[in-house]
């Protein structure tokens, strides 16, 4: 057997998973090559330096992460449970199985339903019963999203954001969550979702400003760009002072200061 | 019961029961991230985000695969969204500070501590492919096969690949030390 091939089994023979006839071939190599001795001296003495690296890492998994395990798990049993399939029911005997007997029964179920409607008594109360379901519908959203932006867990608060995008008229309780996970989530990613999911909102000054006001706080500049971008795309006035100042900030990140240049030219532009 | 069938249970809507595989490797998941990343909390949610993905993908798993191949495969794909979403940040820590201490070690246990922290540069500086190769065979005590089924390539291409792997570390190794095994 050539070098090479022999070489190929030096880290299974160190690890001990050499089978008889393999290890036999190769101690028989070994006695004759000096070159392959080295080569199994080198590496036999880093396969075991990496038992001490191995021994070195901590891996003993905290006490809260079996938790947040949990926590998903009972989440995702809940999200089953509530979609649970509609069991098959057998099928439906006295329905007529020709098509001229089902378009007949479709025809008068039709002419039915519009009689049906035409002398059922108005009320307005349908309408109000319907307003009111749906504000009850959006504060179920409200409230999920807003639990969800509190969890542990950064994959539970960036669904809580991308929940969040659902809303049509957020609270200023949401509104305050997603410009805390902008300003404070020690996720980046969770950071860098949020500021997408204000977009929406970021047409009210107020949402605006705290936008502005984030950037020189961001560690990260990949967040502080995406804040700038959408500054540009909302194309939002009064704040070109703020990203002059950021376009000099030496101790900005320098793809930031370029970014803001950028944003100034491209809004005044714009104009 | 074999992780194979729990999973399959998994699959078939008793979720519950994934419990049961969290606690058999969780903890391997975690070491897989923590020599991949040398980020303690980063890792914790990297291997969060594999059970999770295990729930969220538990219908394309198959029968006559084998779990743990699987499961590192879900690993393997965590970690590269996880590239594709930052920068890459994953070096591994200088711990020049840690091996200072207040009594001095024994010769040997020192020794061994500097061979250590030059081994844990080497594997740094190497690419990352061969990196992990030589994580899943010498810290995570992944089988050839089983390591074959998690890049999805041939049992002898994992041995050659091992082997590359080993002989590179080696390179580096020595030439941090500045001495060679003789």
């Amino acid at each position: 057997m050539n070098c090479e091939r022999i070489r190929e089994q030096i880290p299974e023979a160190l690890a001990g998973r050499l089978d008889k006839t393999a290890r036999e071939a190769l101690v028989e190599h070994l006695e004759g090559c000096a070159g392959c001795r080295t080569e199994v001296a080198e590496l036999n003495a880093v396969w075991r330096g990496l038992e001490t690296v191995k021994a070195g890492m901590d891996a003993t998994p905290d006490a809260g992460a079996k938790l947040r395990f949990q926590e998903m798990l009972a989440a995702y049993q809940a999200g089953m449970a509530s979609v649970q399939p509609v069991v098959s029911k057998p099928r439906v005997v006295w329905f007529p199985t020709r098509p001229v007997w089902q378009a007949a029964m479709a025809a008068g179920l039709l002419v039915c339903g519009i009689l049906f409607g035409r002398f059922l008594p108005q009320t307005g109360d349908s309408n109000t019963e319907m307003a009111q379901l749906r504000g009850q519908v959006e504060n179920l959203h409200q409230m999920v999203a807003l639990s969800m932006l509190q969890q542990q867990s950064p994959s539970a608060r960036m669904r809580g954001v991308t929940y969040s995008e659902k809303i049509a008229q957020p609270d200023p309780q949401v509104l305050d969550a997603l410009l805390q996970a902008v300003n404070h989530d020690s996720n980046v990613n969770v950071r860098l979702s949020a500021v997408d999911a204000l977009q929406k909102f970021a047409t009210e000054p107020e949402v605006a400003r705290a936008m502005v006001n984030s950037i020189a706080g961001q560690e990260s500049p990949l967040v502080q760009i995406a804040l700038i971008d959408m500054l540009v795309q909302l194309n939002t006035r009064g704040v070109v002072p703020d990203l002059a100042q950021i376009s000099k900030n030496m101790r900005m990140d320098e793809m930031v200061r370029q970014r803001a240049a950028w944003a100034i030219h491209k809004m005044e532009a714009e104009r | 019961m074999e992780d194979e069938q729990v999973m399959w249970e998994v699959r078939e809507g008793a979720v519950g029961k994934l419990e049961l595989l969290f606690d058999r490797h969780h903890t391997g998941i975690l070491r897989y991230f923590q020599y991949l990343t040398s980020n303690r909390t980063l890792s914790e949610d990297l291997a969060q985000e594999v059970f999770f993905r295990v729930l969220k993908y538990r219908q394309s798993y198959q029968p006559d695969g084998n779990f743990r191949a699987w499961l590192y495969q879900i690993a393997r794909n965590v970690f590269a969204d996880q590239l594709a979403k930052q920068k890459p940040e994953v070096t591994m820590p200088e711990e020049a500070r840690e091996i200072r201490g207040a009594e001095t070690p024994p010769d040997r246990e020192f020794q061994k501590k500097q061979e250590a922290l030059m081994l844990r540069r080497a594997l740094a500086a190497m690419p990352g492919d061969k990196r992990e190769v030589l994580i899943m065979s010498r810290f995570l005590d992944l089988k050839h096969e089983e390591i074959a089924a998690v890049l999805k390539c041939e049992v002898g291409t994992v041995k050659v690949r091992v082997y590359r792997a080993m002989r590179d570390l080696s390179d580096r190794f020595f030439a941090l030390s500045g001495e060679r095994a003789s």
